[in-house]
């Protein structure tokens, strides 16, 4: 069968799905935030490193290339791009403030004036010049610009020249948060990070976004208070100079957790693998040993919540209907934005995550709102892979003023929390216990490369008493832990209008604190769960979702390229038949978190399965592989995989056996 | 961003991974990169090694000399100096003959360092027959035919006035010095083929020439003698000739190999391919072929499989001429293996870093077999097996590999149109330029129109380097991840490690800093001017300093001009450091070996001091007066 009649059975078989599920589709991200292009002049090549809109409403775009373009109109049907400087070393930050604009390069916060007002910049003063060891890892991110002024530029750690794994900090102020003033005055502000990409001030204070790594088990939003420590070790080598707020030093940590740097007979260092069955250590635990350790204010669920984040920015006022003030995070390598709402409980913030929208056509690095209140979104993946596939772009992000049925906020509650939603729900689904399922793991604190989630518990629903007008369901949460992430589920509950299930049903919420305060009494909430009268599969899916839509994420779009229609000569009972289909792993693939990085047959963040099944290893190999990664066996791809075992042994033979399926149906 | 470091892999490489982009490099491509140092030396003690072409004794005008300096201000001006070591070419009225090798060569490679007078003009005619122009072509934008490392011109008297000339091949860009310095030129010439009746059945071919490190020809053909030949036919073997009747020119250091034994062949090749995933030597077991039979040439493209198959060749080594052989495999994707005479030469590996492995090779048929395993879909399939030796050339049988790879991306080049500046990583070779490279962190590159360029260390108001020709090659630092850097594509003079421009020393004995620590400098940037030309800005030993560095109007190199605010006493910049730093009688000096040029704009107002400084030297001068202006000519 040749390729133009499989893709019409395919498309024909998808279309005939299509008319069975239409009837009861959910609106769907889409259907209220739609990407549109800003349109630029053929050639220019917009690697979004910077992204900041001035007064006037006049985008300023800084790219890798090392351009710094104005652009005028930046929202109308054409947009005028004037390129204001040139030549500047890999940009990954622009800031406008008092008239200049502001960037950081590689190696220096640079000021770009344009003291003829021809529109180019004809002074590029150097504010600050920070060491460099020239190792390709040490980027530079900023400015962004506090209340008073001052800058805050932050720089991503080396790594080792033989323990390529170890983030290190070659020279000051690698791995630390640096503050700087106008006149050029740096103060070392905070450290521990390790891939700083994404700084955000939110009500004139400083957070950062970090992802996971070596030390870092998954990324997430730190609010960054100056002297802060946010857990990588690589930055604390400096703690002892002078002007370090920090005196923690890698000794003090090293001499409470193992930094495993061991050498083999010949002499040859370890790279530190994942430890199945020890007692892990999980970050919080070291907080009172080391009063500068900041904790996450939010975890993003590495694989969930983004692989790679990235830039911070508080939604303004008046944007974005409901989401208003909440803040969103970008992601590079799933393509996609998230949303975050923190609350503060006991001077200390936290909240919760929400996925907001995917889509967009290369990494998500950059955001900045324009005057409209839209949002532009300035994309780049080069070398890292992205779920979008082009390597660069500028898009922006419009609401159509339509309400999605969403969770707004998440609160914590002395007894469970409160989430609060967009539309009134339908009582029955709210009330009924069945429709929230909550459990909570945490990270380890370890010097491998990223963590699987650990000690998971179930946190039973007690009871839940929604509001009045609808708005609000009370939850009452059983085995509340301290520090943990609380992965909170709403898949059963459906709006009062058109029945529909919310649009993200999925929350990660961060309990650093557990409010004090009232809790509810059993008397007054509804213990009600429908979950023994009927299968758990009928009554916690969630509705079906459109299928209209171009598919955004990476399991639909696998789904289409290997789905079983794909294949349809394959014969039944025959030995490649008795290996799982797509459609019976995908569930699993989306479960774990596979398809954050991997698609079937392209190579996206890791390998295509394809390419993995090409190798030849047997099932057992492959699941040691998904417990035990060796990146080593893949140079030509810039991310790690993590160790995944949270992954049940039976899902990932099943995974495996499916992987190895496509070995036979590439060849 | 969640990150591996690049260095990935070069580990990966080391413990013998066949992941690593194999097959970005061909293997012709990895030879014309690191040419082998060439063996045999034409001593230059005594003339014994030339002869003259009409017989009879070497022209008056060819001497040997201990050295040669020119004078940039005087045309075919060259003085030399008593002892050996250096060929100079000194022509008058009367004495103007050329100069032939006794050598006679057929495919050669050859390599001189030379030096011209100001307008001068000479050649090396290959075999007496193709001339590389050797010409005075400072200051040109572009290389034409007549300039400077170009193939000259062929001649025809009988075709019509203005078409008498024809052909000839210019340089790729003009990579030339100037007059009075040392150049180098690398020739890498193939002799025409004749059958056994005399009659030509293969052009003669430049396969490259490298002029002062620039590939500025590569795989030229050359369809007959260049104009003035030592004779019109063409030959399987002839001598050099050195033009000596158009100008002064003097040379050094001439080193040659040449490749006269015949290419084995491999004939009676058979094959047999096996479908499947072998990641290890002994996986294919029993197994029994997919296909098999014979093949007339070495080739992946005896199976349609792109992926996920062996081939495994047998064939015969006609071996001409006993002696050492050196074989490397080539197999884009995947691991290969071979075996000469039933023996293991090559063991089962990734062979793209495997270096190749000598075999002493008896005259007559010796069986080899050949296994190619391809694992890597990314790549495209191809085979090749590389043979060099003593006297032969490396030559490839198999397929042609450049497009064996995955390494799809074309070079990130950026041209200089108009005034261009790039900033990123630079590196430049360390103090004694052995071993790692030095990075400089804080470079910026400023490009031309008239093809010349700098690179300026913002960390130590340092001029890094300047260049001549193309401008820069930044895909290593917007190539995929990158790793932050870009280099130079043109004829590059460095200046050294960089360090600190200006210094306070105590007395003129004190060593030049190795870093900026306690300088007190720093960087505040650079304005632009109209023409976007940068005015570099900094403060250092309580002193503001601006550092103007213009294309001088013949773009022979650069002036630089620093102005001096506060200088304070015992402030001192060091405009050079070399080998050697020669004073010339017009004030200006000579660095590092005759590499390139310094003189000072304003020669009287300062008082400017040679000092060693370990086993080198440098050249200060004090900046009391506030202001520099000096050029450098190269």
């Amino acid at each position: 069968m040749n390729a133009i009649h499989k893709l019409l059975l395919s498309t024909c078989l998808v279309s005939a799905s299509l008319t069975a599920v239409q009837a009861q589709e959910s609106p769907k991200e889409e259907d209220f935030f739609r990407i549109l292009r800003v349109p630029a002049p053929e050639g220019t090549l917009l690697e979004v490193g910077g992204l900041t809109v001035l007064p006037n409403g006049d985008l300023g775009i800084g790219t890798r290339r090392g351009d710094v373009f104005l652009v005028e109109n930046p929202t109308s049907r054409r947009p005028f791009f004037r390129k204001f400087a040139s030549g500047l070393h890999e940009i990954l930050g622009l800031a406008y403030k008092d008239g200049a604009l502001y960037c950081a390069q590689r190696g220096e916060l640079t000021k770009l004036i344009d003291n003829n007002k021809d529109g180019k910049a004809d002074l590029l003063k150097t504010i600050f010049a920070w060491p460099l060891s020239g190792h390709y890892h040490e980027y530079s991110f900023g400015p962004k610009i506090a209340p008073d002024g001052t800058f805050f530029v932050s720089g991503n750690v080396a790594f080792g020249d033989e323990e390529w794994w170890a983030g290190e900090s070659r020279v000051p102020w690698r791995g630390w948060v640096m503050h700087i003033t106008e006149d050029g005055k740096m103060e070392p502000w905070a450290t521990g990070v390790r891939s700083p990409c994404g700084l955000g001030m939110i009500d004139g204070e400083l957070f950062y976004s970090d992802n996971q790594g070596d030390w870092i088990g998954s990324g997430g939003v730190w609010h960054l208070k100056k002297g802060a420590w946010v857990g990588h070790p690589a930055g604390l080598k400096w703690s002892g100079m002078a002007n370090s707020p920090i005196k923690l030093t890698q000794q003090q940590l090293y001499a409470k957790i193992d930094p495993r740097k061991r050498r083999d007979e010949q002499g040859r260092a370890i790279k530190p693998e994942n430890v199945a069955d020890e007692t892990a250590i999980p970050l919080y635990s070291l907080k009172d040993q080391f009063p500068e350790l900041q904790l996450p204010a939010v975890w993003l669920p590495h694989g969930i919540f983004g692989i790679s984040n990235s830039e911070i920015i508080p939604i303004p006022q008046g944007s974005f209907g409901p989401f208003s003030g909440q803040v969103l995070v970008g992601d590079q390598g799933q393509s996609k934005i998230m949303r975050v709402f923190m609350e503060k409980i006991n001077g200390e913030y936290q909240g919760a995550a929400f996925d907001f929208r995917a889509g967009f056509q290369s990494g998500v690095l950059r955001m900045a709102f324009a005057n409209d209140g839209s949002l532009f979104v300035g994309e780049t993946n080069r070398g890292w892979g992205s779920a979008g596939e082009a390597t660069e772009g500028l898009q922006r992000l419009v609401w159509n003023e339509k309400m999605p049925f969403e969770m707004k906020t998440v609160k914590a509650m002395p007894d469970g929390f409160e989430v609060e939603f967009t539309l009134p729900v339908d009582r029955k689904s709210a009330e009924d216990l069945a429709s929230y399922s909550v459990s909570s793991f945490i990270y380890k604190y370890h010097p491998v490369y990223g963590s699987p989630p650990i000690n998971r518990e179930t946190n039973t629903i007690k009871g839940v008493k929604v509001s009045a007008d609808g708005l609000k369901a009370r939850v009452i949460v059983d085995n509340l832990r301290r520090y943990h992430i609380h992965e909170i589920r709403l898949d059963g509950l459906r709006s009062t209008d058109g029945s529909y299930s919310l649009v993200h049903p999925l929350a990660y919420y961060t309990l650093n604190n557990i409010p004090d305060g009232q809790k509810l009494a059993m008397s007054e909430v509804s213990t009600f769960s429908s979950e023994a009268k009927a299968t758990e599969a009928t009554s916690t899916a969630p509705a079906a979702p459109s299928a209209t839509k171009k598919p955004a994420t990476g399991a639909v779009k696998a789904g289409v390229k290997t789905g079983a229609s794909a294949r349809p000569g394959a014969p039944k009972g025959s030995a490649v038949a008795k290996a799982p289909t797509y459609e019976e792993v995908k569930g699993l693939l989306a479960k774990h978190t596979c398809l954050a990085c991997h698609q079937a047959n392209k190579r996206q963040v890791g390998p295509g399965y394809v390419e993995v099944a090409q190798r030849g290893y047997t099932n057992e190999q492959i699941v040691q592989l998904i417990y035990n990664p060796k990146p080593q066996n893949w140079p030509d791809y810039a991310t790690e995989m993590p160790p995944m075992p949270q992954v049940p042994k039976a899902d990932a033979l099943k995974i495996a056996a499916w992987i190895n399926s496509l070995a036979a149906e590439k060849r | 961003m969640s990150t591996k470091p690049a260095h990935i892999l070069s580990r990966t490489v080391a413990t013998g991974c066949w992941l690593l982009s194999i097959g970005l490099l061909s293997p012709m491509q990895m030879h014309a990169q690191t040419p082998t140092p060439l063996q045999t030396t034409i001593s230059l003690n005594d003339l014994s090694a030339f002869r003259n072409p009409g017989g009879g004794s070497v022209g008056k005008n060819w001497q040997i000399a201990s050295d040669a300096t020119a004078d940039l201000t005087k045309n075919n001006a060259l003085t030399s100096k008593p002892g050996t070591g250096i060929l100079i070419n000194l022509p008058t009225d009367q004495q103007k003959a050329n100069l032939l090798s006794v050598l006679e060569h057929g495919d050669i490679d050859f390599e001189v360092d030379y030096l011209m007078a100001k307008g001068s003009n000479s050649g090396i005619y290959l075999q007496g027959r193709y001339e590389i122009q050797l010409m005075d072509s400072w200051g040109q934008k572009t290389a034409r035919i007549g300039d400077n490392g170009s193939i000259y011109q062929r001649w025809d008297d009988s075709r019509p006035e203005g078409q008498k000339g024809y052909e000839g091949h210019a340089a790729r860009q003009n990579a030339s010095k100037a007059p009075g310095l040392w150049q180098r030129l690398f020739i890498s010439f193939q002799a025409p083929r004749f059958d056994a009746n005399g009659r030509k059945i293969e052009n003669a071919k430049i396969i490259r020439i490298d002029l002062n490190g620039v590939t500025i020809h590569e795989n030229v053909e050359l369809t007959g003698p260049t104009r003035g030949p030592l004779k019109n036919d063409e030959v399987a073997r002839g001598p050099l000739l050195i033009q000596g009747d158009h100008g002064p020119v003097a040379f050094r250091t001439m080193r040659y190999t040449t490749y006269d034994k015949p290419r084995p062949e491999l004939t009676n090749l058979s094959y047999s391919v096996y479908a499947g995933q072998f990641d290890k030597e002994n996986a294919l077991g029993q197994a029994p072929p997919e296909s098999k039979g014979p093949s007339t040439r070495l080739t992946a493209g005896v199976t349609v499989n792109p992926n996920n198959f062996l081939i495994r060749y047998t064939g015969t080594l006609n071996i001409k001429e006993a002696g050492d052989y050196a074989f490397n495999v080539f197999g884009a994707g995947g691991y290969t293996a071979l075996k000469i005479n039933n023996k293991t030469v090559l063991p089962w590996s990734n062979s793209n870093r495997r270096q190749a492995a000598t075999v002493s090779l008896a005259a007559g048929e010796t069986p080899v077999e050949l296994v190619y395993s391809k694992l890597m879909p990314r790549a495209t399939a191809s085979l090749g097996l590389s043979l060099q030796g003593s006297g032969l050339r490396e030559f490839l049988i198999g397929d042609n590999l450049a497009d064996g790879g995955f390494n799809n991306n074309g070079p990130i080049l950026i041209n200089a149109p108009t005034n261009t500046i790039l900033r990123s990583f630079m590196d430049v070779p360390n103090e004694n330029g052995q071993g790692r490279r030095m990075r400089v962190t804080h470079a910026i590159s400023v490009g031309n129109a008239d093809q010349l360029h700098y690179t300026y260390d913002l960390d130590n108001g340092y001029l890094v380097q300047v260049w001549r020709g193309q401008f820069l090659d930044a895909t290593p630092m917007w190539n995929s991840r990158g790793d932050g850097s870009s280099r130079p594509t043109g004829m590059v003079q460095r200046m050294g490690v960089p360090k600190l421009m200006l210094n306070r020393l105590a007395t003129t004995q004190t060593a030049w800093a190795a870093d900026t620590s306690g300088s007190g400098f720093k960087p505040e940037g650079y304005a632009l001017d109209e023409n976007d030309l940068p005015t570099f800005l900094y403060t250092a030993f309580g002193a503001s300093v601006q550092d103007v560095i213009r294309v001088l109007d013949n773009a022979g190199g650069v002036q630089r001009d620093l102005i001096i605010t506060n200088p304070g006493a015992n402030l001192y910049a060091r405009l050079a450091e070399g080998s050697s730093i020669e004073a010339l009688a017009d004030g200006s000096y000579l660095i590092d070996g005759k590499s390139y040029y310094i003189r000072l704009n304003n020669a009287g107002a300062v008082k400017p001091l040679i000092r060693p400084a370990g086993n080198r030297q440098e050249l200060l001068v004090p900046v009391s007066s506030g202001k520099i202006s000096y050029s450098i000519l190269f």
